[in-house]
């Protein structure tokens, strides 16, 4: 960690003076060789006219992220590389550094000591937090002269902009589906759960799946239904779906302690603990695999997970299925992914601007798109023509088409809108709890709507 | 001489302990200007259910992993204090986990504590035991961590042991064997007496350690599961570097202290009594 820290506090304004200028299309010529060679010496290309400051010195801009897997770094810096050779005077650094809360601390602190990033990620549940404490820059009339914010799809302006303002702009989007092993599927001769959210499965035709999906030998279950619904992340989206959610509509209140979320709970729960359909706890400590690793090998026929694991499960060699999640009442997800953001003590704005609406061009996001790791939040590339551009054979499984409506109709993710640090461990622990302890689930909600209610409070919401 | 000393100290030490007390009555986060809170934080420690947890979860850490700790390294050094072959390796062996980092000591534990995959739950499976989820189960938790907390001190204890015991003059053991005194009353009536100041010392060291517990749980389980393993500096150090709330941490950094203090000086002065000397 330290040796990261000292490799980000290397000085980096190599001011060099020359007369570059970050055109699109005339930087082509000489923009292949700074850029490729991503050397500080300077290079000349006439001025062109675009949109944002006609600086002419050499600027060096940092850029952190995390790593949740090779493949999505490798993207990213792909997608550097590209911008680096449209813009040659502009010579981004990427780092990362572990995510999670880990991720969060660690920004605060190089926040805190002036150290902060030119331009990095941010995950949308501390994001309102970050503009609390006026660690990002407002970027509100960059995005309106830029036209970008006409193409997102509502939930992105929604998640994007704080009391009207914009500090960043969502990445793409990322939802809760249900993954599946069709070979598995094949075997047990159990039809394929649908992808038509029309045709989503109800909780008990889930269930029943489940078990015929559950392979005992002996008393050792070899194979479980379904795994990964006990998360706060996940367990939202069903209770979405049972018509509740964790927070009143206002995001005033805590919500918990109402009829649609105890009957999720309580379903879930059952999963493992009445139908013995899903395996023990957390059962990726468990057994050294990823949830993915599991599907792969059938461990499991089914797996709840963010729509990220597109990326990782399409490149695993076997057949992998995708479906809407089973439904209560409607069969609905939600939508939200992490924010590329500035922060508010860059010495470069207008460069910094730059990459962030290079992060959020289509051009950037298809990248991504296509390998399924995100899913677009441009109401472009939803189009009939625009679903065109990205939808991938290999990648994105049959009937992935009848789930986009499933994605452009997700609801908004609730911690996203809050400042919700500490209400998300508070209730990930009383969760833990009633999933992994004995703890009744009347005590757990009610728990979690008293630490949920004293924290809004406190935040004077 | 003694200038850059005691500069040092008021620099380093004393007022960033001064400044923490100050600021134990405010609402600091760090960035903004703050406000003074009075006693609002200590009113709102009580309160605190999550704190509440913390305060157990310190306390059965510490009862639990101070005595068997102390009771195990004491054993170690009896035996390693006798003519054995290899007793050099032996020694160099138990002490190994002392200059371990724990950084290393925490993903192999994590190895061991696997439950499909894991050491010890194939070893319980030989006696017909199906072990549990060490690190997933809000039960198990608190135990797996105490277990490698002491096994990682052990040789640290066992090493002040047995400078201790080779303190201790082989007349007193010759007159008892002239007596014909048994090995246990020779442990009872002339080890554990002669030993006691360093007992003493021993004690009072681990104590402080335990209740200041935070790389282990950091490393190993990040207070979980269900703030099962949360201790009072975990506790503390979220407030202060995930939360932001300065003027909390603070407060509670400060009852930690008195905490300690408190039990430092009860066993100072039980010490007259207990020790020989």
């Amino acid at each position: 960690m330290r040796k990261q820290l000292t490799a980000i506090a290397i000085p980096l304004s190599l001011a060099l003076l020359a007369t570059a200028c970050g055109g699109n299309g005339n930087g082509n010529g000489n923009g292949s060789a700074a850029g490729g060679s991503a050397s500080p010496s300077g290079s000349a290309s006439s001025p062109a006219s675009s949109g944002g400051g006609q600086k002419n010195e050499q600027v060096t801009l940092k850029f952190m992220g995390w790593e949740v897997s090779p493949l999505e770094t490798e993207s990213v810096k792909k997608g550097i590389e590209s911008f680096m050779k449209s813009n040659p005077n502009i010579k981004v650094e990427y780092t990362t550094i572990p995510g999670g809360t880990q991720y969060v601390a660690k920004m605060q602190t190089l926040v805190l000591g002036n150290e902060a990033p030119d331009v990095f990620f941010l995950q949308s549940d501390y994001y309102s937090d970050f503009v609390k404490r006026k660690s990002l820059l407002d970027l509100t009339d960059r995005v309106q002269a830029s036209g970008i914010a006409g193409d997102l799809i509502d939930s992105a302006v929604k998640l994007s902009t704080v009391d009207g303002k914009y500090y960043g702009i969502e990445s793409c989007i990322v939802a809760p589906v249900l993954y599946y092993n069709k070979e598995l599927f094949d075997k047990a001769g159990v039809p394929y759960p649908p992808s038509d959210p029309a045709k989503a499965w109800s909780w008990p035709e889930f269930v029943d799946a489940a078990k015929k999906l559950t392979v005992k030998n002996g008393d050792k279950t070899e194979q479980y239904g379904v795994y990964g619904l006990e998360t706060y992340y996940n367990t939202i989206a069903e209770i979405m779906s049972n018509g509740g959610n964790w927070f009143s509509d206002d995001l005033t209140k805590s919500a918990a302690n109402t009829p649609e979320v105890k009957e999720v709970l309580q379903a879930i729960s059952d999963l493992r603990k009445k139908e013995g359909v899903a395996p023990e706890g957390k059962l990726l400590t468990n057994s050294g695999m990823s949830a993915s690793q599991m599907l792969q090998t059938g461990k499991i026929a089914m797996l709840v997970d963010g729509s990220w694991a597109l990326q990782e499960l399409s490149n695993m060699n076997f057949e992998v299925g995708m479906a809407v999640l089973p439904k209560f009442k409607e069969a609905v997800t939600h939508g939200q992914a992490h924010l590329h953001v500035a922060s508010a003590n860059t010495k470069h704005p207008d460069e910094a601007w730059k990459l962030i609406e290079f992060l959020s061009s289509e051009e950037y996001q298809l990248q991504n798109v296509k390998a399924g790791l995100w899913l677009p939040n441009h109401k472009s590339l939803y189009s009939e023509e625009g679903i065109k551009k990205w939808l991938t054979p290999g990648v994105h499984p049959d009937g992935f088409e009848e789930m986009i409506p499933y994605f452009t109709s997700s609801k908004t993710y609730p911690y996203a809108l809050l400042s919700s640090q500490k209400i998300q461990e508070d209730t990930s622990a009383e969760l833990d709890k009633y999933f992994l302890g004995n703890q009744p689930l009347d005590k757990t909600v009610e728990n979690i709507e008293s630490v949920v209610n004293q924290n809004l409070q406190a935040q004077g919401k | 001489m003694l200038l850059p000393n005691v500069l040092g100290f008021l620099l380093f030490l004393l007022l960033p302990v001064l400044a923490t007390f100050a600021i134990s009555f405010s609402d600091w986060n760090l960035t903004d200007s703050f406000q003074w809170r009075g006693v609002d934080n200590y009113k709102e420690l009580f309160e605190d259910k999550v704190f509440g947890q913390v305060f157990k979860n310190t306390f059965v850490f510490t009862l639990v992993s101070v005595p068997i700790g102390i009771a195990l390294s004491l054993v170690l050094a009896v035996f390693l204090n006798q003519k054995l072959r290899f007793v050099r390796f032996y020694r160099a062996a138990f002490f190994i986990p002392v200059i371990s980092s724990m950084v290393a000591v925490s993903v192999i534990w994590q190895w061991i504590y696997n439950p499909e995959y894991g050491l010890l739950n194939y070893a319980l499976s030989w006696f017909g035991i199906d072990g549990p989820a060490w690190l997933t189960s809000p039960r198990w938790a608190m135990p797996a961590v105490i277990i490698t907390s002491i096994w990682k001190s052990l040789g640290f204890n066992m090493l002040i042991f047995l400078a201790g015991l080779q303190s201790i003059s082989d007349s007193y053991y010759e007159a008892a064997d002239i007596d014909g005194a048994k090995w246990y009353s020779k442990f009872a009536r002339i080890t554990v007496p002669l030993l006691s100041p360093t007992t003493f010392f021993v004690t009072v060291m681990s104590f402080i350690n335990s209740f200041q517990v935070f790389d282990t749980v950091y490393l190993m389980t990040q207070g979980g599961p269900a703030r099962s393993t949360s201790v009072m500096v975990y506790y503390v150090f979220q407030n202060a570097f995930q939360y932001f709330r300065m003027g909390y941490a603070s407060a509670m950094a400060y009852v930690l202290f008195f905490i300690v203090m408190i039990v430092t000086f009860i066993q100072f002065w039980r010490q007259k009594k207990w020790s020989v000397y």
